[in-house]
């Protein structure tokens, strides 16, 4: 059997996120890499349809005859999704998020308002109030948060039907900090697209939020970051879909003791434990 | 006139100028968004957008993001 031509969603077909349907549920950032042509081949080789880019100030000089960056993206023929990376307050995100609108023809817009300059921890109140505006001006806010089980709570309330909460801060490649609370977002939210978001380090990282229950990951410095970025890509793009068939599978309980599989029945040169 | 454009001071001689003239005068072509004093701009706009002496002009276009 062919892996790469089973990788598509189970359950019922494809992975519906925002209204458009995918067949990946990984989501992958454009930067860091290497060179431009690895970032297009890593992308490639994560199965990614969806990309995040971003926007920042550029003189007219360096955009003659083109901007090289979007141009590659343009050609792969993927889902944008934009950021408002770098904003630290409302106003500066819902300004962001409509010159994206514009330039990147999209609606959708990945929402993060940064907080704390050390841990780039979202700023919670700024990330709110954002929302609101926002969707009242018609966007998808797909909201970049940490794992609060009442700020979700009051994202949702607002319309996000996507939410966005770390695993752990941005490039730090920890892993989940607190699956707890992503798995009581989880439990709490069983209709909402759940994505893990910042922090994932290993595929391990990936397979343990998929397990958990979550719809989809978005990552970037794993990938581009990693010794073969290529190879890397591949390796999350496999983990993404494993974790995910675990999840519908449902895993068996733990028990404190061992229980032998093979069948005891017939066994030879038995010994009784006494 | 002094107009701050993507953090640096540029002087322009024209003392009445919209988003169009000077995105013109700097040789900015497409896939860019504007946002004036920090509020986004329409690109339908410019050419109606006046920008006054110590106005703050931002010019965005597409770069990588995670």
């Amino acid at each position: 059997m062919d892996i790469e031509k089973t990788m598509v969603d189970t359950k019922g077909g494809n992975w519906e996120l925002e209204g458009k349907k995918f067949h990946s549920r990984l989501m992958i950032g454009s930067a860091l890499y290497p060179s431009p042509e690895i970032m297009k081949k890593a992308i490639i080789a994560s199965g990614s349809q969806i990309v995040t880019v971003a926007l920042r100030r550029q003189s007219a000089t360096s955009l003659q005859g083109g901007n090289q960056f979007w141009n590659i993206i343009k050609e792969l023929d993927v889902t944008v999704l934009p950021n408002t990376a770098g904003c630290h307050t409302a106003k500066e995100a819902i300004t962001t998020a409509m010159m994206a609108r514009e330039i990147f023809e999209t609606n959708w817009i990945k929402l993060e308002v940064i907080g704390n300059q050390y841990t780039l921890q979202p700023d919670p109140f700024a990330l709110v109030e954002a929302t609101k505006s926002l969707i009242s001006e018609g966007f998808r806010v797909l909201p970049y948060m940490t794992d609060d089980l009442v700020l979700a709570q009051k994202l949702a309330d607002l319309g996000c039907t996507t939410l966005m909460p770390w695993g752990s801060p941005i490039g730090s490649g920890r892993g989940l900090m607190n699956p707890y609370n992503l798995k009581v977002i989880r439990k709490q939210f069983p209709k909402l697209n759940l994505i893990v978001d910042a922090g994932i380090g290993k595929p391990s990282d990936a397979i343990e939020a998929m397990e958990l229950g979550f719809d989809g990951i978005l990552l970037n410095s794993a990938v581009a970051l990693a010794q073969e970025p290529i190879k890397m890509a591949k390796a999350f793009k496999y983990a993404t879909y494993a974790g995910r068939l675990g999840f519908e599978a449902g895993t068996m309980q733990k028990r404190d003791m061992a229980t032998p599989s093979t069948p005891t029945v017939g066994t030879p040169f038995w010994h009784q434990f006494s | 006139m002094k107009i701050s454009i993507n953090g640096e001071i540029k002087e322009f001689e024209n003392k009445s100028l919209t988003i169009k003239d000077i995105l013109e005068e700097m040789n900015y072509g497409k896939g860019i968004a504007v946002a004036l004093n920090e509020t986004f701009v329409l690109r339908d706009k410019y050419q109606e957008t006046i920008v006054n002496s110590g106005d703050r002009l931002d010019i965005l276009s597409p770069v990588q993001g995670g």
